[in-house]
């Protein structure tokens, strides 16, 4: 017991701590956030709060747990927990659905969702993947990409775009990490933006169409998908320079906002904090990432170098999705913003990929670099 | 390793750049167009209003209504359209007027409600008729910031006759809320709160509609833009046979207890009664706190429904039940004669016959014809409390019959691991006695007798009681022996042809059946009587439960020799 306080107190004193407190205060805010957004539409704002709050409490444990175990250990067996994690979304196939997809697991009265696992899972297993099969030919190159398709598929029929969108964002970080030659990466990127038309003629639903559509031009369906992207705009664009003030918020209190408390969580703390609030936030946000990457700087292993890159990627595409959606400068797509929209499962995910950041960070701080 | 550096940093400039693109564009949406969105916001001219779908009425088998909707109206409005005294005191000085007593401090209570919300709409004055509200909007100083809402409100024509069946709808609860967060359920919304209205809430609900309306800054209706239209939900027929039903309560009238009546084929239930009973009505409408005590807390009990949720001890009706189950383990046979001198001695005990002179000896036609205790207290012994207790587990004793209402019971089996479990204690032959008559831990359900005796009408088959057709489920054959089943109905005849039954055979059908008297310890004995008609060819099922009745014979025997009449004349 004694070793263990004790090393946990070395790990806090070692890791770099401007990033946990960034983590820790957008984790905070959004508790507030998520009290004010619920407050509107279910009127049961404490109850949802509350139970943010335990989440974060629980994720922070899990968090200094992965610390003190290490990233070693993990990686270790990163592929076992890609096969479990793997079949947990396999499993997820075969559950009652909740909102028209199937993304809940239920164990014993908590339910979670195995695509925000998987996320871990997939930033473990390519990490090693491509260490050890570094993708600097053709062959590697398919390799890893037939590796990340499995999960990607696996979503994609549950069926969840977002998810499977960021999978495939957080593949390409790692693959650009990885040092892959420029012209895979630039081939898989028009490979990917010309099967845009394609994917929306034939494998798009009605309603991810739509979205695509009024996202182009709101108006077309006022009342119905552009609705959210009229509603969204308007509160934070009336938020201004300083904002309504915590709890002011008309339109999230009015009910415009669809799913105020998760989805577009940021249009209700754009409203009530304003333009200052969202360039603090954003601040926080870049500050956490550029810590990331320092992580990995700092490193003197291959492997950790491309996990941190797969840890940036997700959560500054789900920063960037759901900030840019709430002007309508991106679709629609429903991905959490991370730390701040109401979702255990999602908070706990990041917080494990950040107790792994804190780890390759420790360990890389036997010697000194500059980033 | 120097390209992964180059690579990452790469990336963090990627990440930076996207950086400042985001503030760039929230910095033209919140700071150069802000002045374009705060007056779009501050005159945001959409409101949603959700309203709900009519619940599918409930006919009985002939289609009487049983549950009907009524269009009343609510006042809606916003909190802060009433925020002071004046505005208060002018709105209840308008609905007084119109005969509508509503106080200052009666409508601030309402309004108090939800102070946390001003701006969303909420209901005011609920309740109103059709002529009320025209009279109100008429009226030109009745506030224009308020406005009717069309509201269904549920009516049960048969009352107290069916209450127990059909159950009522009241204000979806917070605990209901949250347990079907997922069925687009929201505040303020009805749900079935007990008897059908309850467990068919999701065919009977239907879906809501939602209509899209352009409002002006003080929240009045300008147009509507887009409108769904809320979707009625489905009519339910119940196999309830109204006739019958009322027969079976004017029959309880002056009693405690229930009476089931059976298609003994099928598992429809035909009547079901339960007294004393309760109006569902007002409890639709709402109640308020003292009046929903009262209804709780009466010592009577009207809300147990007595004939799914009653447990009773089945006393001698329980006696078809034992010799079946000593037929079908050979511990009798129909020639096996047992002689009666008006008790038993076991151990140090002496279990009486209720008859003290004795019956005699007898087989079991006798036995079951006379009720005599100690043909079956015998009769028992020689089978055997774990034989008795896997014949119970195969008339599904101790479950609930799965009859489609909320809040069965499942009885009490008993038995040597209960009895363990229960009180530390082994099982005794003492216990084995008391239980071959129906007495002691065994207890049943009202529905649950019905469901074995229809299982012995029928030759075998235990049929799931139902009240709608969704209900049916396919009966399951217990695997009877039609010789040894032969017996047992050739001594329920005997019961009312010319044993302690008789009196339920004065009413022009063929019964047969079996009476029965269950010890009370808090006051008189219970009276039952379970029995099935015609007897060559059963069609129907009927049992009476009468609570502090005395005897079978006398006050449950002619109710169900009624109920049966009716159901075969009819």
């Amino acid at each position: 017991m004694q070793t263990f306080w004790a090393s946990l107190k070395e790990d806090i004193s070692l890791t770099d701590r401007l990033m946990l407190f960034c983590a820790l205060m957008l984790s905070l805010w959004g508790v507030f956030c998520i009290y004010s957004a619920a407050a509107g539409t279910a009127g049961r704002g404490f109850d949802y709060a509350f139970r943010q709050a335990a989440w974060l409490f629980v994720s922070v444990i899990f968090m200094l747990l992965v610390m003190i175990v290490g990233h070693h250990k993990l990686l270790e067996g990163a592929y076992y927990l890609f096969g479990l994690s793997l079949l947990l979304l396999f499993l997820t196939l075969l559950a009652p659905k909740v909102n028209g997809a199937q993304s809940w697991l239920g164990v014993g009265g908590v339910r979670f969702q195995p695509s925000e696992f998987a996320k871990i899972t997939i930033i473990l297993t390519m990490s090693k993947f491509m260490s050890r099969y570094p993708p600097l030919d053709f062959k590697t190159f398919m390799m890893c990409l037939g590796v990340i398709m499995i999960p990607v598929l696996l979503v994609l029929i549950q069926p969840d775009a977002g998810s499977a969108l960021v999978y495939l964002v957080i593949s390409f970080g790692m693959l650009l990490a990885a040092g892959t030659p420029l012209k895979y990466l630039g081939g898989l990127a028009a490979l990917g933006l010309s099967a845009i038309p394609v994917m929306f003629l034939f494998l798009l639903k009605d309603y991810q169409k739509n979205r695509i559509l009024v996202f182009i031009d709101p108006m077309r369906d006022p009342l119905g998908a552009g609705y959210n992207v009229i509603q969204s705009r308007i509160a934070v664009g009336s938020g201004g320079m300083t904002g309504k003030g915590f709890m002011m918020g008309t339109q999230s209190k009015l009910k415009f906002l669809p799913e105020p408390h998760t989805d577009f969580i940021f249009s209700v703390f754009s409203e009530e904090f304003g333009f200052i609030g969202n360039v603090i936030l954003i601040v926080l946000f870049a500050v956490l990432l550029c810590r990331v990457i320092m992580a990995g700087v700092r490193s003197k292993e291959r492997r950790c170098k491309i996990l941190v890159a797969g840890v940036a990627s997700w959560l500054w595409f789900q920063m960037c999705e759901s900030m840019g959606m709430s002007i309508g400068m991106l679709p629609i797509t429903g991905l959490p913003l991370p730390f701040l929209s109401y979702g255990g499962s999602s908070l706990l995910a990041t917080f494990i990929a950040l107790g792994l950041v804190a780890s390759i960070y420790i360990e890389g701080g036997n010697s000194r670099h500059v980033f | 390793m120097e390209v992964l550096d180059s690579r990452l940093k790469l990336i963090a400039g990627c990440m930076i750049l996207s950086v400042f693109i985001l503030i760039g564009g929230l910095y033209l949406c919140q700071v150069h167009q802000s002045d374009k969105y705060v007056r779009l916001a501050h005159s945001n001219r959409l409101r949603m209003i959700r309203f709900p779908a009519p619940r599918g009425e409930i006919f009985d088998r002939n289609g009487v209504p049983l549950a009907v909707n009524d269009n009343t109206f609510s006042i809606m409005g916003y909190p802060l359209d009433l925020n002071t005294p004046e505005k208060l005191q002018h709105l209840s000085k308008i609905l007084m007027r119109h005969g509508i007593p509503f106080t200052v401090s009666d409508l601030e209570k309402t309004i108090k409600q939800q102070r946390l919300a001003p701006y969303r709409v909420m209901k005011i004055v609920p309740n109103l008729t059709m002529t009320q509200m025209a009279e109100l909007v008429a009226d030109y100083e009745f506030p224009h910031e308020l406005f009717p809402l069309s509201v269904w409100r549920r009516t049960y024509p048969a009352g107290t006759t069916a209450a127990n069946i059909i159950g009522y709808v009241g204000e979806i609860s917070e605990g209901e809320l949250k347990a079907r967060s997922e069925e687009g359920y929201t505040g303020g919304d009805l749900i079935g709160k007990s008897g059908i209205e309850r467990s068919y809430e999701s065919v009977l609900r239907g879906a809501p509609g939602q209509e899209a309306l352009e409002v002006d800054a003080r929240g009045r209706k300008i147009r509507t833009l887009d409108a769904n239209p809320a979707v009625k939900g489905e009519d339910i027929h119940l196999t309830i046979d109204m006739g019958a039903q009322k027969l079976a309560v004017e029959l309880l009238k002056s009693w405690k207890g229930a009476i089931v009546a059976m298609d003994v084929h099928t598992g429809a239930v035909i009547a079901l009664a339960s007294s004393p009973v309760y109006d569902n009505n007002p409890l639709s409408w709402g109640v308020s706190g003292r009046e929903w005590n009262a209804i709780m807390n009466d010592p009577e009990r009207p809300m147990l429904n007595r004939a799914i949720a009653g447990v009773y001890p089945p006393a001698s009706t329980f006696k078809a039940f034992m010799s079946i189950a000593a037929l079908e383990e050979d511990a009798i046979t129909q020639s096996t004669m047992i002689s009666c001198r008006g008790g038993l001695r076991f151990g140090s005990h002496l279990f009486k016959c209720w008859k003290h002179s004795g019956h005699g000896s007898l087989n079991v036609i006798g036995g079951l014809q006379h009720s005599c205790d100690v043909f079956f207290y015998q009769t028992g012994l020689r089978t055997g409390i774990d034989d008795l207790i896997k014949w119970g587990r195969k008339f599904h004793l101790g479950e609930p019959t799965g009859i489609d209402l909320p809040g069965e019971s499942g009885g009490n089996i008993a038995g040597p691991e209960w009895k363990m479990r229960r009180f530390k204690s082994a099982w005794a032959g003492g216990d084995t006695v008391n239980y071959s008559i129906g007495q002691g831990y065994m207890l049943m359900t009202p529905v649950q007798i019905a469901r074995e005796y229809a299982a012995i009408a029928n030759g075998g088959k235990m049929v799931t009681p139902h009240l709608c057709a969704k209900g049916y489920r396919k009966p399951e054959n217990i695997g009877l022996n039609p010789g040894k089943l032969e017996i047992v109905r050739r001594g329920l005849e005997a019961v009312v042809s010319r044993g302690t039954g008789s009196r339920a055979g004065r009413f022009g059908v063929h019964v047969a059946g079996k009476t029965g008297t269950a010890q009370n310890s808090h006051g008189d004995d219970h009276a039952l009587f379970a029995g099935y008609a015609p007897a060559e060819d059963p069609k129907y099922v009927a049992v009476a439960v009468i609570e502090g009745g005395k005897h079978g014979s006398s006050v449950a025997g002619p109710m169900v020799g009624q109920m049966l009449a009716h159901l075969l004349s009819h």
